[in-house]
């Protein structure tokens, strides 16, 4: 039977209905803003709702045409896949041993490990000696020089650590008394109840190497080698200084299409594959995030 | 006899290793790294097979390494700021004044002044602007090269033509004038299609550089008339200082507030951006502005409004006279970009082949092949010896958008000469068969009064640079726009706010830096 509800519950529901559709209106009207703005012809065309839309039969791609027929475009998000794929797998390989191992609770030292691994979280040493550390390795102008001063956050070991606590120290026990190494524990336990967390750290490195913009600025010399958020970046900024132009290289969209069209670009691989591992993302952040 | 034979044989092989090892010491290239601002950021830099590698190699004995810098500023500085603290700089590089001043007074420049005389052409031709090699002295040393930057004096005051005439105008002399002009326009429907969207002026805010803060060369010609229009007096050191403080300034704040009060400013004038303002004076909107001779009549840019309005026309006339007879199209600023060389490059021993390379670049082989590419293959000579692409592949042309790689340094080539600014800028006919030439702008803005402020472009800003010229600027528009009274007593606070920000030390420290480059004793 239908439960009825009370005056007090539907207003409340109300209410709680109303805030949502206000924090999905402040979420998708900018939104809306940038998909239109990206889709906005150099001529001044009609608007509605102040600019929020325009007529279907106003539509332009030709902000997205320069973008996507841009010589360097195939070639530099090659090199963003590359560093994504690469990046994050070393990402992965170095971050779940570290923060299985500072999770055992019978360590020896433990404690002395995690101060070890939280000091260069909390004192950072900065650009200058990162860099010399590249330069004297030899990195520049490699995708090395991009993954690896990254390639452990200890913000992403210590929310791995919080979920591999979270696992019942039954199965390890089980497992060691059957004669088990903690290698093995790790590939056969730990890992297979740990695809929340694996993901979800996963999507966080996957996220910060698909934007990674400073370092390869610093520490790739050859124009070939860049990816894609720096060549949009400078295909934005020579549409914007266009004054000079002798080439008649001109932009065919307004720079503000340009702008738009970037962020859609650079956002729609992380908006497609984000469905598929939403499920696993929230379990994942929190269960890492509560433990430890 | 056969060992004989045998001593003589190694003898004289021993001889011939003898001669051919300083043979093959010199055959081995200088190698020289040049970070260079490309010309065109998006474009890459030149292949591995580019020719000037080979020639470079072949005819100076130097291994050219280039490397990109990124596309801004700020970016810029970061990268050469980091490999500076690594005591990584490389031989040579494009740099910024700011990070230039500080490098040098680290010792990590290298003086070049005895590398001038080892390139003669190029110094004759690039480094002989006494005004510019000011920019890059210290202490009468130069510690880099000031290359030509952008052209000077390239934004200018323009009307519409057509609507003066349709009116029955006549081009505005004093700022009284301009203020009438500028009525009639906004009221008397120019355009004559029956709507009220036309403006008499419009500007945007775009703070440039040193000499342009505030509101910005948008406005210069109409803060000229008033003698506001750069941010500082550099006339003298007795009259050194921010301009904001002279009497003029005020009057030109009281003037501007006057026209946004008549309406005949684009209301939005606050909030444009860049693109908006070009995108509304394309749409007929404005009657009179300033703006970039390129910006407004290069085809490319120039052809909307040419198919919105065939028969407008943009004249470029003198700026208003203000009520003491004063006016100006703005600031003139010799640009610059700096080259450096590293103390390192010159303590290894690569200054002369630095000079090579330079001194090259100033032969016609290096200006044809950097500045447009080969001979016959991306663009031909004409019969008046000018450069031009008729009978050349059209994808190979210079001016086609896969060739730009190849001329990522034709700017430190570029001798902005009239026969190479003619082949830059070509004359083109509108729609309505009126033929356009973006130089001829150039040449009448050329022609107006301007105010010298080269020695701006030496002056650091203060540590809380963005507080002040946020202050500085928003406080201006309040005026303009109403939301703050305009008296006298309110712009003295304005100017005591200034004061508190640090404006006095500013300017002192200010005023120091531009006697320690010469602009003024």
């Amino acid at each position: 039977m239908r439960k009825i509800k009370s005056t007090e519950e539907i207003v409340y529901q109300v209410f709680v209905n109303a805030l949502l559709l206000l924090t999905l209106l402040i979420v998708c009207i900018p939104l809306l803003r940038v998909i239109t703005m990206s889709f906005t012809p150099i001529k001044s065309g009609r608007q509605i709702l102040g600019g929020l839309l325009i007529p279907f039969s106003d539509w332009s791609v030709a902000a997205y045409q320069q973008l996507l027929t841009h010589p360097a475009f195939l070639s530099s998000l090659a090199n963003s896949m590359i560093i994504l794929v690469l990046g994050t797998t070393i990402n992965l390989l170095l971050t779940i041993p570290l923060a299985y191992v500072l999770s055992i609770k019978g360590l020896p030292g433990r404690k002395f490990l995690n101060i070890l691994v939280l000091i260069p979280f909390l004192f950072n040493p900065g650009l200058i000696p990162t860099y010399l550390v590249v330069t004297k390795l030899n990195l520049i102008d490699t995708y090395w020089a991009v993954i690896l001063p990254g390639a452990v956050s200890v913000y992403n070991c210590f929310v791995m650590r919080g979920f591999f606590e979270g696992i019942p120290e039954d199965f390890k026990e089980a497992a060691r008394i059957d004669g088990a190494g903690e290698f093995y524990i790790l590939r056969r336990i730990i890992l297979p109840l740990s695809k929340p967390i694996i993901l979800t750290v996963g999507l966080f490195y996957g996220v910060s190497h698909w934007n990674e913009f400073f370092a390869p600025l610093l520490y790739l010399n050859d124009t070939k080698l860049q990816p894609l958020p720096v060549l949009l970046r400078n295909i934005l900024l020579a549409a914007n200084v266009n004054e000079y132009v002798d080439t008649n290289a001109m932009s065919a969209a307004p720079i503000q299409s340009l702008k738009a069209a970037s962020v859609v670009l650079t956002t729609l691989p992380m908006v497609i594959v984000y469905p598929w591992i939403q499920k696993h993302f929230t379990k994942g952040t929190l269960v890492g995030g509560i433990k430890g | 006899m056969m060992a004989r034979k045998s001593i003589v044989a190694l003898l004289v092989a021993l001889v011939a290793i003898g001669a051919a090892l300083p043979a093959f010491a010199q055959a081995k290239p200088v190698t020289v790294t040049f970070w260079y601002g490309a010309a065109a950021s998006e474009a890459g830099q030149p292949p591995a097979d580019w020719k000037a590698y080979q020639i470079i190699r072949d005819k100076l004995g130097v291994d050219l390494q280039l490397v990109q810098l990124p596309s801004t500023s700020s970016d810029q500085d970061t990268k050469i700021n980091t490999t500076a603290a690594a005591n990584n700089l490389p031989d040579l590089f494009q740099v910024n004044r700011d990070t230039w001043y500080k490098l040098a007074k680290a010792g990590l420049l290298a003086p070049v002044d005895s590398l001038l005389k080892q390139m003669p052409t190029r110094t004759k031709d690039r480094y002989s602007d006494a005004v510019r090699n000011k920019l890059v002295t210290i202490n009468g040393k130069m510690y880099g090269f000031a290359e030509p930057g952008a052209l000077p004096g390239t934004d200018g005051f323009v009307i519409r033509k057509d609507w003066l005439d349709k009116l029955g105008l006549k081009v505005p002399v004093t700022i009284d004038d301009f203020f009438n002009v500028a009525k009639a326009f906004t009221e008397r429907d120019p355009d004559g299609n029956g709507k009220n969207d036309t403006y008499g002026f419009c500007g945007y805010i775009e703070p440039l550089s040193m000499a342009q803060q505030g509101l910005g060369s948008r406005f210069d010609a109409i803060l000229g008339a008033f003698g506001a229009d750069s941010t500082w007096d550099i006339s003298s050191a007795k009259n050194f200082g921010l301009k904001v403080r002279q009497p003029g300034y005020y009057e030109a704040m009281l003037f501007l507030k006057k026209m946004a009060d008549a309406k005949v400013i684009d209301p939005d004038w606050a909030t444009l951006k860049k693109d908006d303002f070009r995108a509304r004076w394309k749409q007929g909107r404005y009657g009179m502005m300033t703006e970039g001779y390129a910006a407004l009549a290069m085809q490319a840019n120039y052809k909307d409004f040419d198919t919105n309005f065939p028969d407008g026309e943009w004249i470029a006339v003198a700026p208003p006279k203000g009520p003491k007879g004063l006016s100006s199209e703005g600031p003139f600023m010799r640009g610059t970009r700096i080259i450096a060389v590293s103390a390192k490059a010159i303590k290894e021993g690569r200054g002369p082949a630095i000079a090579k390379l330079l001194e090259w670049m100033a032969t016609d082989e290096g200006y044809y092949l950097l500045g447009f590419g080969e001979k016959g293959v991306n663009f031909d000579l004409d019969a008046e010896g000018l450069v031009t692409v008729a009978g050349i592949d059209p994808a190979k042309a210079y001016t086609a958008k896969p060739q730009a790689p190849l001329l990522q340094l034709k700017n430190y080539v570029y001798r902005n000469d009239p026969a190479e600014l003619k082949v830059r800028y070509v004359t083109y006919k509108t729609v309505k068969g009126r033929t356009i030439d973006p130089l001829a702008y150039w040449e009448a803005f050329k022609k107006n009064p301007w105010s010298e402020s080269t020695g701006a472009l030496v002056i650091n800003p203060p540590a809380n640079a963005a507080d002040f010229w946020r202050f500085y600027t928003e406080n201006q528009v309040k005026f303009i726009l109403g939301l703050q009274p305009l008296t006298p007593e309110t712009w003295k606070q304005y100017l005591d706010g200034l004061d508190r920000l640090g404006a006095k030390d500013f300017e002192k420290a200010a005023k120091a830096q531009v006697m320690e480059a010469g602009f003024i004793k």
